[in-house]
């Protein structure tokens, strides 16, 4: 009875040391680690709280708060399933509004401007013949234009007048061209840049010729053919296109469709030649980060620690963030961004090298030695076979691994497909980005594909 | 140096002592292991001053516990492990202190067969056997991986005295354990081997097997190779040896004819507590 008295008043004492500091009571209990986590569980909570102030989330601390007192003046432990649970409730919203999850903010028009030219991917077009023919204009004007007269085969292309500067209304026809067919009207500056001449200049002037393949039409010279210009006020000879265009059967790859393929073998080249690199380099550097070779002596193993160290930080920082480095060393393009394939991998690889040397089973090495062979032979015969197979294989994952990391290397600069995709995205042009992500698609399935099927085969 | 040898009697004309019944103290001694201690680098002393011949022709078993030292003493022999102290002498030269190509010279003359097989699991059961011959070819052709002719027909032929040629192209791994040790001594054969090690050949096979391996280097002992075997199995050491060592915690506590192995000294060797679990084989 007495003693029941006694431990009923040391559990008062607890329950109230943990009112003042959660934890404490717990602490002085003897439940050190326990009365510790309470204690900075609390305050991390309490600090979240504070930090995002949201009355209604002071319920998760004060319930821990409340918890701890319980379990401090309890005689046997609580369950701390509770406090565990209000934490995560905590926590989920405060991630929820941190996240800014807001589903009204989803654009269904937008997203219906996005997804309808990307169902019809610009990869291939039908093969087309072009018929063009140009006149020269100049701006701005001289004391004595050039006459805006020009033929060709039969075409005759005039611009009156025969000079402006930029805003002026000019009158252009053309004769001779094919008759009935659409026809674009295009600006060119002197260094090659066309300007469209459309509504607004953002779009395309398409007229179509007469039965006689003659058209006649009234353009502005665009405000932006003196951008590139050196000094606006010397008059240059620009050009006044006419473009048209019939097919002739077949199809042929469109420019952005080249663009495409040339991007995806540069990804999968660059890949490659950041795996091979990586291969050079990781094949010695395994050797020092396997333990068994290593951990005879002080000496190597403090060799094996620094290497294995150095290893791992280098295999948690990503390739994207190591080209980054790179791409301010050795500039834009592929080479930087293989170079920063290469250093992951080489990390990477020497791993995995490394754990199969560690594996390498020793009975055969002594059979061989056994049978009279040198140490050369030894290892041509007996460490050789056992580790091509392994080697091979994770060689394979790699490089399937950084042709998924070379397509979006280009994000920051390091060649590839990525490039390509930030250049499509800037000129918003859907068709595309979308033949480009079909691309990838491809690329990173179909060498999935082979590095398993190869893998298999080796294991 | 050659005074060691004087028990050198009679050059023996056949090989087949057993059958002719030439007796066992007229035979060349081949090996002498003498005071042979080994001491591994973390302290176990694995081997403790232990003595004997072996001579031409025989099958010697070496028994012992699990532990009592008995690969160490094989490995000794070709010296896969260094003794630490003793000599081991083979054909009048001292095996401790020879050279790495006098080594491999004498190597390449003692065939090993293992426990664990030690086949390289992922070449082919031919690669494996002509590995066997890596002591004798061209090394710079071996490196390659070019062998000539008349090794690859050596190679099945050995495969056929062991009755798996079918199998000469099949993975390593692809065969059960017995054939796999068949291999084994295929490869061994290969080095034209006065003299097989064979480390518990049988212990990790089931008893049909261990019978019909046991079987082939008893045929191959009759041929004129002498045979150094460690086994486990009483009934199996009656069986084949022609002379027993017995081994216990590195000390030899036994030289003699397996008749000598009776229940009695079996225990003796193997201690009280081994007596269940040995029961089933004596
Ligand atoms: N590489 C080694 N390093 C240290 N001790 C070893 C090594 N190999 C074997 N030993 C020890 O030497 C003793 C004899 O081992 P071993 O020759 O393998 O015996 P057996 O073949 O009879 O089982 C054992 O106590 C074993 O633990
Ligand atoms: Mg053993």
């Amino acid at each position: 009875m007495e003693q029941s008295t006694v431990t009923n008043s040391r559990l008062g004492l607890s329950g109230l040391l943990s009112a003042v500091i959660p934890g404490l009571g717990q602490f002085v209990r003897g439940q050190r680690y326990r009365g510790v986590a309470i204690l900075l569980g609390f305050l991390v909570m309490l600090a979240t709280v504070v930090w995002y102030k949201n009355p209604l989330w002071y319920a998760s601390p004060i319930a821990i708060w409340l918890w701890n007192v319980w379990d401090a003046a309890s005689a046997r432990q609580r369950s701390i399933l509770l406090p565990v649970l209000f934490g995560l409730l905590a926590a989920y919203s405060i991630g929820w509004r941190v996240v800014g999850i807001d589903f009204s903010k989803a654009d269904m028009n937008r997203a219906r401007m996005i997804v309808r030219p990307m169902l019809r991917p610009d990869f291939i077009q039908e093969r087309r013949e072009r018929n063009t023919m140009w006149v020269p204009v100049q701006v701005p004007c001289a004391p004595e234009p050039p006459k805006a007269v020009r033929e060709d085969g039969g075409k005759k292309a005039t611009a009156i007048p025969d000079c402006g500067p930029v805003g002026e209304t000019i009158i252009v026809s053309v004769s001779g061209m094919w008759p009935n067919t659409e026809t674009n009207v295009v600006w060119q500056n002197p260094i090659g840049n066309s300007m469209m001449l459309g509504e607004g200049e953002t779009s395309m002037l398409v007229l179509t010729t007469d039965e006689n393949g003659s058209l006649t039409t009234a353009i502005r010279v665009p405000t932006t053919a003196l951008v590139a210009a050196p000094d606006p006020t010397l008059p240059q000879l620009h050009r006044v296109y006419f473009d048209q265009y019939r097919p002739i059967g077949g199809y042929e790859l469109s420019f952005i469709g080249n663009e495409v393929l040339k991007g995806a073998l540069a990804t999968v080249a660059m890949a490659l030649i950041a795996t091979v690199l990586a291969v050079l380099f990781a094949i010695p550097i395994s050797f020092l980060a396997a333990h068994n070779l290593m951990s005879g002596n002080p000496v190597t193993y403090a060799i094996y620690v620094v290497v294995r160290t150095l290893l791992n930080i280098l295999r948690s920082i990503e390739s994207v963030i190591i080209a980054i480095v790179f791409v301010v060393i050795v500039g834009l393009g592929e080479f930087a961004g293989a170079l920063a394939l290469a250093v992951h991998s080489i990390a990477a690889l020497a791993k995995l090298y490394s754990e199969v040397i560690e594996g390498i089973d020793p009975g055969p090495i002594e059979a061989i030695r056994s049978t009279g062979a040198n140490w050369v032979q030894t290892v041509r015969y007996a460490v050789i076979p056992q580790i091509i197979p392994p080697f091979t294989a994770f060689t394979l994952y790699r490089w399937d691994i950084n042709v998924r990391s070379a397509t979006i290397i280009g994000f920051v600069g390091g060649g590839g497909i990525g490039f390509l995709i930030i250049e499509l995205t800037r000129v918003n042009n859907m068709r595309g980005l979308s033949s480009v992500f079909i691309a990838i698609a491809l690329v990173v399935v179909t060498l999935d594909y082979l590095s398993a099927k190869l893998r298999e085969r080796l294991v | 140096m050659s005074s060691l040898f004087h028990s050198t009697l009679i050059p023996c004309p056949s090989p087949n002592w057993r059958e002719v019944g030439v007796r066992a103290e007229w035979r060349t001694i081949m090996l002498r292991i003498q005071n042979v201690t080994k001491t591994y680098p973390n302290g176990t002393q694995a081997l403790k001053n232990v003595s004997f011949d072996v001579k031409d022709g025989e099958f010697l078993v070496v028994i012992g516990l699990s532990g009592s030292g008995k690969s160490t003493l094989l490995r000794c022999i070709n010296r896969l492990i260094d003794p630490t102290e003793g000599k081991i002498f083979w054909d009048n030269t001292d095996i401790t202190i020879a050279s790495p190509a006098e080594l491999r010279n004498i190597r390449r003359k003692i065939g090993m067969v293992f426990q664990q097989f030690n086949l390289v699991k992922r070449s082919s059961v031919m690669t494996n056997v002509l590995s066997g011959r890596l002591g004798y070819v061209n090394p710079w052709l071996s490196l390659v991986g070019i062998w000539p002719e008349e090794e690859k027909k050596k190679a099945l032929q050995s495969l056929e005295r062991v009755g798996i040629a079918d199998k000469a192209y099949n993975r390593a791994d692809a065969l059960s354990g017995g054939q796999q040790q068949r291999v084994g001594i295929a490869r061994a054969l290969m080095q034209d081997p006065k003299l097989i090690l064979a480390d518990e050949p049988v212990a990790s096979l089931d008893p049909v097997l261990s019978h019909s391996i046991l079987q082939y280097l008893e045929q191959l002992n009759k041929e004129g190779i002498t045979v150094i075997c460690s086994l486990h199995f009483l009934d199996l050491v009656h069986r084949y040896a022609t002379r027993v060592v017995a081994l216990k915690d590195g000390v030899k506590v036994f030289e003699g004819s397996a008749q000598e192995i009776d229940r009695a000294k079996f225990k003796e060797i193997y201690g009280e507590e081994a007596q269940e679990v040995r029961a089933a084989s004596l």
